[in-house]
């Protein structure tokens, strides 16, 4: 690992940080239009001083944090979007963690972190509320922002024109975002070296094993709120047009701007709620690695891998299960995730270890589909499945496995064992005789849309061979 | 010897009298000073006023004083309010933001009568799979619909590497028109992802039967109510709701167009006139404070739209932009609002960024100046301290020129013009006091010594 000194190039900006942070200086906590204008201003300086010259310099710390701190407490739209937009925009020219030519891992000396380092033992009252001075969060606001998310995510709530939802939104996808920069080239370079450290100093590990948020709690929240948004937008255009809801238009007509954009800020922060599960799904496999060549240790604790959380929620409250399987279409985890709902319920529960626990990893979507050849096997898992699950878990599975043959994503191994396993055609053929074995056995049973368009995918796909 | 006056080697110290850092800014007068400066004038008179009184007493005549005393009053009170109004009025103007939408047209009926029997569905018709999905051609279209909303429409094309006329069609109309949120974001997605794909048995791109064309984006613009004509004016004619544009199909246009700039490698779609247009659009659409939610996208679309011209193009593309731009954009706070939207985040960024700041101060200048340095001439001969010199305009012409000059190449050529620069910030910095209550003094100022200070360092 390598770390950069930057002291040389930071020696000359301390003038212009001072200057800079002289133009929102007098405008603290005041509300007015001219201490807009001023942070306006001022978030434009950054932008010039950042990358006007030649040599894009990054701004200071504290530079950053005063452009975060804007982005957490501005009220007008233009504020919010632009602190945001300069915020990603720097990070993607300033990335604070990379991987050199070399191949080696870079960590910028005294990286900008939108996290405050608060020790976990030291627990000050004050700053439980995630409310500090400055425009750093701690890893207890986080989860604030969290809760917050969670009230947002419902059809009312996003309808309600508050500045403050699409703050959250924002704040939210952009702390994403930087957890992203930061865990994606370590992973990478996990991926090469098999040294645990590096991921283990990543902030998304220290987030997720931070004493100080709930974990099982901040990661059900977190499905909540992705089914929550994914509900929002699927449903939203069968509600627009029934006369009941043409009473709450004018309402929106009148900040259209702001409708204008918690539609699209809404819809990204799904995204960006997607990619956070991932990105974390990505670490519990790592540690597991880990786990096994006995890389961690006891200061590492143990924590529920995400995907078990999921699998837990999902079977416990079946109506989430639709709203998911539409919200998450990362192929490898939604292939994943299919096949261990249906291991839960046809694999003997076996005894785990804290080194030894998958017997759940053998099973592949094309086993799963095996079971159906037979009218036993059918008969058994309907028993223990809804025949509506069913479908939903086929039809999806057959979806995630066709873009995972698609694509060929480096480091899937799982998958490419299982595309290499057996071909596309099969799969196909297996689909189409698993619903008819359904149908065999339940003479009544209704296919569901998304079942008849799977199948005529399946149909499409064989019959251009 | 005054004891507070400086003692003499003090004033031989330049960090003292030369303070480097300004801190301490000087609004324009608020209202709140306008109020205590009410509140004191308020109670000298009323001190006067008693001490008259005091006076009076032995007069007997005081009625007459009175009622003088009362108009005087009313009088600053009235000048007073006429004040505040003025300078309310005139912040007001200082808002940027546009109407670039007027009332919208009723998008077009979405009837497409061949999409049942479009090839991909009737080759499944007879399939024996078909006894489980129940197809018949009178059910296509919603199928159809199902398929693409649930994803399965991209992998089906990517799977058979072609789509056909009547799926492009529809699926491009629904981009454009569909009142249904979840069609419109289900066929942009379908796009991009069959723009940007390949085939997967040859790695060859998928063959698309038919592309939409710039006329095809520009109708729907002018469908959503797209003005050709930027104007100021704050509502628009028709006050109902409903017909106000732009529908939220924007939205989907915005990022269909940033797909198809993004695929030039392989197939493209504008000419490079049409593609100057397209950045032009997307400028405009910056200056409506309504899109102001949807300016991530918009950033992306503006920078596709940018990278789409090829390097020949580009000089020549740059220039006639900036210069349509400027001509388009009227004289006021808007036109640093479009030179604000054009990012610095790469080269051609800034170089379109330089160019249309150079060209709306050609246009100030009324076309009389014939190169670079003039402009700095006319700037540096401007009196600042001259009671009627417009500040307003002074410090647009300061965050333009320092827009100019960010990547001017000029500026290497001739280091005079550097030099008349930094003249020209002095003016602006030095010659304006501190105390100089006109509108905008201290924004040009603070502006100035800022920029001077950045030049220094």
């Amino acid at each position: 690992m390598e770390r950069t000194s930057t002291n040389r190039r930071r020696g000359n900006r301390t003038g212009i940080e001072e200057n800079t942070l002289a133009i929102v200086e007098s405008t603290e906590a005041k509300d007015t239009q001219d201490a807009d204008d001023d942070r306006i201003s001022f978030l434009e300086a950054v932008r010039a001083s950042s990358f006007a010259s030649e040599v894009a310099v990054p701004p200071t710390n504290k530079m950053y944090e005063a452009v975060l701190q804007i982005l957490r407490v501005g009220k007008s739209l233009e504020l919010i979007m632009s602190s945001y937009q300069l915020l990603i925009d720097l990070d993607k020219h300033f990335p604070q963690v990379f991987v050199s030519k070399s191949h080696e891992l870079v960590v910028v000396d005294e990286a900008w972190s939108p996290f405050a380092f608060s020790s976990d033992v030291t627990s000050n009252e004050s700053r439980a509320a995630g409310e500090n001075s400055s425009g750093l969060l701690d890893f207890s606001g986080f989860a604030l922002l969290i809760e917050e998310l969670v009230e947002i995510a419902t059809v009312e709530n996003l309808r309600a024109m508050d500045t403050k939802n699409l703050r959250n939104m924002l704040l939210f996808q952009y702390l994403v975002s930087f957890l992203e920069g930061d865990f994606l080239p370590r992973k990478t370079m996990y991926a090469e070296t098999m040294n645990w450290t590096i991921l283990r100093e990543s902030f998304l590990n220290m987030l997720l094993g931070s004493r100080r948020i709930n974990y099982k709690n901040l990661m059900k929240d977190c499905l909540s709120i992705l089914c929550g948004l994914s509900q929002v937008y699927t449903g939203m255009s069968d509600n627009r047009g029934s006369p009941e809801n043409s009473n709450t238009k004018p309402s929106e007509d009148c900040n259209p701007a702001l409708a204008f954009a918690l539609l699209q800020v809404g819809k990204s922060t799904c995204i960006a709620m997607q990619k956070f599960l991932i990105i974390i799904m990505g670490l519990d496999n790592s540690k597991k690695n880990a786990d096994m060549q006995g890389q961690t240790t006891r200061a590492d604790g143990v924590r529920t891998p995400v995907v078990e959380i999921v699998l837990d929620e999902l079977t416990y409250n079946v109506d989430m299960l639709l709203p998911f399987l539409q919200a998450f279409n990362q192929p490898k985890w939604k292939l994943e995730i299919v096949v261990q709902y249906f291991s839960k319920y046809t694999t003997k529960p076996s005894v785990r270890t804290r080194r030894s626990n998958g017997p759940v990893d053998d099973a592949t979507f094309t086993g799963i589909l095996n079971w159906f050849s037979s009218s036993t096997g059918t008969k058994s898992i309907l028993k223990k499945i809804s025949i509506q699950v069913i479908q939903l878990l086929l039809a999806h599975g057959f979806q995630a496995l066709l873009l995972l043959s698609s694509q060929n994503i480096e480091g899937v191994m799982d998958s490419k064992e299982e595309t290499r396993e057996s071909s596309l055609v099969e799969i196909c053929k297996s689909m189409i005789c698993a619903f008819q074995s359904l149908k065999r056995t339940n003479e009544e049973m209704e296919i569901l849309p998304i079942s008849k368009e799977a199948l005529f995918t399946a149909a499409t796909i064989l019959s251009m061979n | 010897m005054d004891l507070d006056d400086p003692l003499d080697f003090e004033n031989e110290d330049p960090l003292i009298t030369n303070p480097v850092v300004n801190k301490k800014r000087k609004k324009a007068i608020g209202l709140d000073d306008l109020l205590t400066d009410h509140y004191k004038q308020k109670s000298q008179i009323l001190e006067r006023e008693k001490k008259r009184a005091a006076k009076a007493k032995k007069n007997y005549n005081s009625d007459e004083d009175e009622n003088g005393k009362e108009a005087l009053l009313s009088n600053i009170v009235n000048s007073c309010q006429n004040q505040m109004e003025e300078i309310s009025v005139e912040e007001e103007n200082s808002e940027w933001g546009l109407q670039v939408f007027g009332n919208k047209e009723t998008l077009p009926p979405l009837v497409f009568p061949k999409l049942g029997s479009c090839s991909l569905l009737r080759s499944f018709i007879n399939n024996k799979v078909n006894t489980l999905v129940e197809l018949s051609t009178e059910t296509g279209e919603a199928f159809l619909e199902g398929l693409l909303v649930n994803g399965w429409l991209s992998k089906l094309v990517l799977a058979s590497g072609e789509v056909e006329k009547s799926i492009a069609t529809w699926t491009f109309k629904l981009i454009l028109y569909s009142s249904k949120e979840e069609l419109r974001a289900s066929a942009c997605e379908f796009w991009c992802a069959i723009l940007s794909s390949k085939n997967e048995v040859d790695a060859v791109p998928v063959k698309i039967h038919w592309f939409p064309s710039y006329s095809d984006l520009e109708k729907a613009l002018v469908a959503y109510g797209f003005l050709s004509e930027l104007s100021s004016t704050a509502e628009p004619v028709n006050t109902d709701s409903a017909d106000r544009g732009p529908p939220e199909n924007l939205i989907a246009w915005v990022k269909f167009t940033a797909a198809c700039c993004q695929v030039r490698s392989k197939k493209s779609m504008f000419s490079s006139k049409e593609a100057e247009k397209l950045v032009e659009v997307v400028t405009c659409l910056f200056l409506d404070r309504r899109l102001q939610g949807l300016s991530v996208i918009l950033y992306e679309c503006m920078h596709s739209a940018i990278s789409y011209f090829t390097d020949q193009e580009w000089n020549t593309s740059c220039e006639k932009i900036a210069k349509s731009l400027a001509c388009r954009v009227p004289r006021d706070i808007n036109c640093l609002r479009v030179v604000d939207c054009i990012s610095r985040v790469n080269k051609r960024c800034k170089q379109l960024r330089s160019a249309v700041a150079y060209q709306i101060l050609v246009i100030f200048f009324e076309n009389k100046i014939t190169n670079e340095e003039e402009i700095l001439n006319l700037l540096i001969t401007v009196n600042v301290k001259d009671k009627t010199c417009d500040l307003f305009r002074m410090y647009i012409y300061l965050a333009l020129t320092e827009n100019w000059l960010l990547s001017c190449p000029k500026l290497e050529e001739k280091p005079v013009m550097t030099e008349m620069w930094g003249v020209y910030l002095r003016n602006c910095s030095c010659l304006i006091s501190s105390t100089d209550l006109r509108l905008y003094a201290s924004k040009v100022r603070n502006k100035a010594s800022y920029l001077l200070q950045g030049s220094t360092n």
